[in-house]
């Protein structure tokens, strides 16, 4: 029951999310911002998550490929599938599920016990859609550049990892690299990117919104936005896996 | 002029308002008293809708806002200030923003406008300065008083605080009182203010409503308030009772 009654508050508050914001030019200027705190300064988290990732996957391919009839380009290859498919979409969305989540959901709780909440409503502002519309269409949009940049950081990774231990010459992987290229894949994750912004933002500035009490419920408040957008964005990944690639 | 009639409000079984029925005067600083957790807060948040009436009506005028539609609702709302009691201000944004924000959102005025104007509504409230600190950068005092600058940037005809005094010392609340008295005069506000602070009553009670367990239980101003027959009231204002008889 609590469930459906959360799904219902959810819908409700965003429909009050997507109404027509009270001014245009003051959502531009919120989105910008948005941009800034959600976007760039998320770059610096995914490029060590990437980095690493593409360094670890480049070892354990390697790892399973010795003494084996396989070229070693493959593990190139590997990296790169790797990359594109899940870990720069569905990975780096759940640690930015953390970061952005917690962030917002933090954000917005303290405006609400700290009664700024209230102060937008009696002014007659749409606290809901002033307060999250320019989070989400920032997450939205800036999301797949992030993915962009996390593949392109996570072959670095594998690169540097592969050559700076012996395990694969720079030629090879790069001729991995270049192997069967669809890119098809490229923009099936670059979707599934645009909805994990959604739902990382969208599900945070909810629980915020929804905070009630004092202190310690906002921590709480938090906590409930990383788990539950966590989860939403393995079920979204999983349907848009079966809707797209199949 | 504002009315409220016949106002109840639970929150599950704990009936906190009770067939309330005020009446708050255009110009005058109408004051409701009451001990804490008695109902104020709710009362004030249920007259500028922030709380939904179970049953009762309040007039604006004529306007029954608890049968307005959302869209009638916003546009009142542009013609009511708050004071909150923590002050409520814009954390992200520096005071000059704060002020300039319902200007932004609401009037068509140009940036030059709106410069002019906040800095008139800092120069009212005796805040100069203090244009690009943010709100964690001043004191409580200054912070209620920037509250109140931002409250009647748009020439609000209504204002609302909700304890604009809590936390603050006995002279810079005097001065906040004073601050919204002479606002109230100037501009011929109705202004409601809820408050459990004696010297507020004394100060600036032109009409003072006193509210227990969620009913009004006496109604007069601060000439009359200490002649008052009613028990609860006279517990209520038995420390300022002591104050006076010792300055005496």
């Amino acid at each position: 029951m609590t469930f459906f009654s959360e799904i219902g508050n959810y819908s409700v508050f965003l429909a009050k999310v997507f109404n027509k914001p009270e001014r245009k030019r003051i959502l531009f200027k919120e989105f910008k911002e948005e941009l800034i705190k959600l976007g760039i300064n998320s770059i610096p988290i995914v490029i060590i998550i990437s980095l690493f990732i593409g360094a670890v996957i480049t070892i354990q391919t390697a790892y399973n490929m010795k003494a084996r009839l396989v070229p070693l380009y493959l593990i190139g290859y590997l990296v790169r599938e790797s990359m594109i498919l899940e870990f720069s979409s569905t990975i780096v969305s759940l640690i930015l599920a953390g970061k952005i989540g917690s962030n917002i959901a933090s954000e917005i709780g303290s405006m609400r016990i700290s009664e700024q909440i209230d102060a937008l409503e009696i002014m007659g502002v749409n606290s809901a859609s002033y307060l999250a519309l320019p989070k989400i269409i920032a997450a939205m949009v800036f999301n797949p550049i992030l993915y962009v940049f996390s593949v392109f950081i996570g072959v670095i990774g594998g690169i540097m990892a592969g050559s700076l231990g012996g395990l694969i010459s720079v030629t090879s992987f790069i001729e991995g690299l270049q192997f069967h290229v669809h890119l098809y894949y490229i923009a099936y994750s670059m979707i599934k990117t645009v909805f994990f912004g959604f739902i990382i933002t969208s599900i945070a500035a909810f629980y915020g919104y929804n905070v009630s009490g004092g202190a310690l419920n906002v921590g709480k408040a938090s906590t409930k936005a990383v788990v539950n957008s966590s989860v939403a964005i393995l079920i979204m990944n999983l349907i848009l896996t079966q809707l797209i690639l199949n | 002029m504002i009315n409220v009639v016949g106002a109840n409000k639970s929150f599950g079984s704990n009936h906190v308002l009770k067939d309330v029925s005020i009446d708050f005067e255009k110009g005058k600083t109408n004051l409701i008293i009451g001990k804490s957790g008695s109902g104020k807060t709710v009362l004030l948040k249920s007259i500028v809708a922030l709380y939904p009436l179970d049953s009762g009506s309040v007039f604006y005028g004529d306007t029954d806002i608890t049968n307005l539609d959302s869209k009638k609702l916003k546009n009142l709302r542009k013609d009511i200030g708050m004071l909150f009691q923590g002050g409520a201000l814009f954390d992200s944004k520096t005071v000059l923003e704060n002020i300039m924000f319902p200007m932004d959102m609401f009037s068509q005025m140009s940036n030059k406008e709106k410069l002019k104007r906040a800095q008139f509504c800092l120069d009212r409230v005796n805040l100069v300065g203090a244009d690009n600190l943010y709100p964690s950068e001043i004191s409580g005092g200054m912070n209620k008083r920037v509250a109140i600058a931002r409250a009647i940037a748009l020439n609000p005809s209504f204002l609302f605080c909700d304890e604009p005094n809590s936390g603050l010392d006995p002279t810079t609340a005097l001065l906040i009182d004073n601050l919204i008295s002479e606002i109230t005069k100037e501009y011929q506000i109705t202004t409601i203010i809820n408050t459990h602070d004696m010297n507020s009553v004394i100060n600036i009670g032109d009409n003072v409503t006193f509210i227990d367990k969620g009913e009004v239980a006496w109604r007069g101003d601060k000439y009359n308030i200490f002649d008052s027959k009613n028990q609860h009231l006279q517990d209520f204002i038995s420390p300022a009772m002591l104050i006076r008889s010792i300055n005496r």
